[in-house]
């Protein structure tokens, strides 16, 4: 990247860093590059789409890293493709002032604009575990989603809970598709998602005005329609039976394939193989840490123990937490004492009254 | 005097060696597949031995889910012994073998001469657990095999939420396999032992003998 100083001092997106944007977007989506002017057309229209964006149960981490991209032009290219009428971390306007922004687009664009969310929606007692103005997200979301174009769930809160929807669930957090139906939900899940995965699905909406093709959890196909176990570059350590056995190992020095201490790439739908993150091209998994499967629902529940293949068996009512395997082992052996006793009472019975007369 | 008398067709003896043997192939590639036991540090060694275990795992899984159909097909058109109606204890004959075959399985009262010739209730229905067991495991296991196809990834997520929890329900599932067969091995030499049907013989043969009065 020669022109990274260059791009980076620079505040302003030059015509050079858009088409550079869009271009990415293109391949990111698998559109040719025949489409490319196309899409370049769609992003620079003047008329832009009015984009909402609300924040629930949530870090922030989402925002942050869609608009702190390292390579600027990605986030200048979301700025300028889509006019944000509405963002509580990145507006000038506060207070009474921003509430009236967000009244204005919401009636006068009325099933034009589109809602991006962000964060979890508590549901327990009301609503009452997350307020913004003094009204519930409940509330907010049944108010304002039934007036968007199309809903983006951005993050894995606004797409399936996140953390907070872990068991127990304290605030009975759930994503948005769980409470909106009658408008398309789009959901973006990543603990934080690709921000390519966020500009294609804009840009595919922009050009060809409909959503992308999803899967049955309204993810985009384009960016989770393959496992990322699917396209690993580590996945021929994998085939071939060269694997970590523990962090810092001779194996792990070599880059060997991460499964024995707990990758979840085998379980995990996303794109991060491919386009990977900060134009450094790093993801997790090349800088030598397992998959998390932080795209998939529950994944707080299910995919944990992150360093283990496999969750733990919890036996209700006796607090015991155990692998699938000693628990297996146990009950294996149990019923193996249990055949050995009823062999011996049946010998037992045969010995004392003799062979029985049929 | 005994008797001879065909109970198994050559359809049902093959579901059962296909359906046994692919278990223990299942099993065995199963457990290298969650922990491959081998490691190494050879680079282009032109062996793949997780690629290897994987691909025996998927056949003997073609194998088993062909045995299944090949079950449920004889449910419904097999012999009167393999017949589903013949097990399910929903009616007054079966509910009594059922309650015969406990109270003779665990010594209060030994029964006689069998009342019937195919499977005694108790065996039948832990049979008809497996079948079911082994259903999800086919579900879990090809929604882990084509994750890309639409209609496995569909039924995938409705049934399991994720491909983490269906494997993980794949692995405790395979438990019940292993326990199963211990105990169905065990009782099936113990009714060897305790009368003189040929139970054993007759997954080869397919023919059961009856003792009659001579
Ligand atoms: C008795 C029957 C079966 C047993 C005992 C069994 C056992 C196992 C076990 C223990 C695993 C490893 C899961 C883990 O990571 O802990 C596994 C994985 C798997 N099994 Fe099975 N399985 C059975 C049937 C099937 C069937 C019918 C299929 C369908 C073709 C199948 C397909 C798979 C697949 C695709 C995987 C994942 C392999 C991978 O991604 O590397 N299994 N099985
Ligand atoms: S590192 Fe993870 S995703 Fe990559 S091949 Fe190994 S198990 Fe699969």
């Amino acid at each position: 990247m020669a022109d990274t100083v260059h791009n980076t001092l620079d505040p302003q997106l030059n015509r050079r860093g858009f088409l550079k944007g869009c271009t990415m977007a293109a391949a990111a989506l698998g559109l040719s590059e025949t489409m490319i002017p196309k899409l370049v057309e769609a992003a620079a229209a003047a008329e832009r789409p009015r984009v909402v964006w609300l924040h629930f149960q949530e870090c922030t981490g989402c925002t942050e890293s869609l608009l702190r991209a390292s390579h600027p032009d990605l986030a200048h290219l979301i700025l300028d493709v889509i006019s944000l009428d509405y963002h509580e971390t990145v507006m000038a306007a506060a207070g009474h002032q921003a509430e009236e922004i967000l009244q204005k687009t919401v009636t006068e664009h009325a099933g034009k604009f589109i809602l991006v969310i962000e964060g979890a929606i508590p549901t327990k007692d009301g609503g009452i575990y997350c307020k913004v103005g003094g009204k519930t997200a409940m509330d907010t979301l049944a108010e304002i989603g039934p007036k968007a174009a199309a809903i983006i769930a951005i993050g894995t809160c606004a797409t399936f809970g996140g953390v907070q929807a872990a068991s127990p669930n304290p605030t009975g957090a759930v994503g948005v598709m769980d409470l909106i139906s009658g408008v398309p939900v789009v959901n973006i899940p990543g603990c934080p998602p690709n921000p390519m995965s966020f500009l294609g699905t804009v840009l595919h909406y922009l050009t060809f005005k409909r959503l992308p093709a999803m899967d049955s959890l309204n993810r985009p196909l384009f960016a989770y329609g393959r496992r990322i176990h699917d396209h690993c570059e580590r996945r021929p350590h994998f085939d071939e039976g060269r694997f970590v056995e523990q962090f810092g190992d001779e194996f792990h020095k070599a880059g060997y394939c991460l499964y024995k201490v707990g990758c979840k790439g085998p379980e995990t739908f996303s794109n991060c193989p491919a386009v990977r993150f900060n134009d450094v091209d790093v993801w997790p998994v090349s800088v030598g840490h397992g998959c998390v499967g932080c795209t998939e629902p529950n994944f707080w529940d299910t995919m944990t123990p992150f360093y283990d293949r496999l969750p733990m068996v919890k036996i209700p009512g006796t607090g015991i937490i155990a692998d699938a395997d000693s628990v297996g082992t146990k009950v294996l052996g149990v019923t193996a004492a249990a055949i050995g006793i009823h062999a011996a009472v049946g010998i037992g019975k045969r010995l004392i009254k003799g062979k029985g007369n049929e | 005097m005994y008797e001879k008398h065909p109970c198994w067709s050559i359809l049902l003896r093959l579901f059962h060696w296909m359906f046994a043997l692919s278990i223990v192939v299942l099993v065995v590639t199963g457990f290298y597949v969650n922990s491959p036991w081998t490691n190494t540090m050879l680079e282009s060694s032109q062996s793949w031995p997780m690629a290897w275990m994987r691909y025996l795992h998927f056949v003997a899984g073609y194998v088993f889910s062909a045995a299944i159909i090949i079950r449920l097909f004889l449910y419904i058109f097999g012999n009167q012994q393999e017949r589903i109606w013949d097990i399910l204890p929903v009616t007054r004959r079966n509910l009594r073998n059922l309650w015969k075959t406990l109270l003779h399985y665990s010594y209060i009262k030994e029964a006689g001469q069998h009342d019937r010739l195919g499977h005694n209730v108790l065996a039948g229905l832990t049979y008809i657990v497996t079948v079911f067991a082994a259903i999800v495991q086919i579900c879990s296991g090809f929604y882990m095999l084509y994750p890309e196809a639409a209609f496995w990834e569909g039924w995938g997520v409705a049934i399991f939420g994720n491909q983490q929890s269906s494997r993980y329900i794949h692995h405790l599932l395979m438990w019940w396999f292993i326990i199963f067969a211990m105990i169905h091995v065990y009782m099936c030499i113990w009714n060897d032992v305790k009368r003189p049907e040929g139970v054993i013989s007759s997954i080869f043969t397919g023919d059961k003998f009856t003792h009659t009065k001579a």
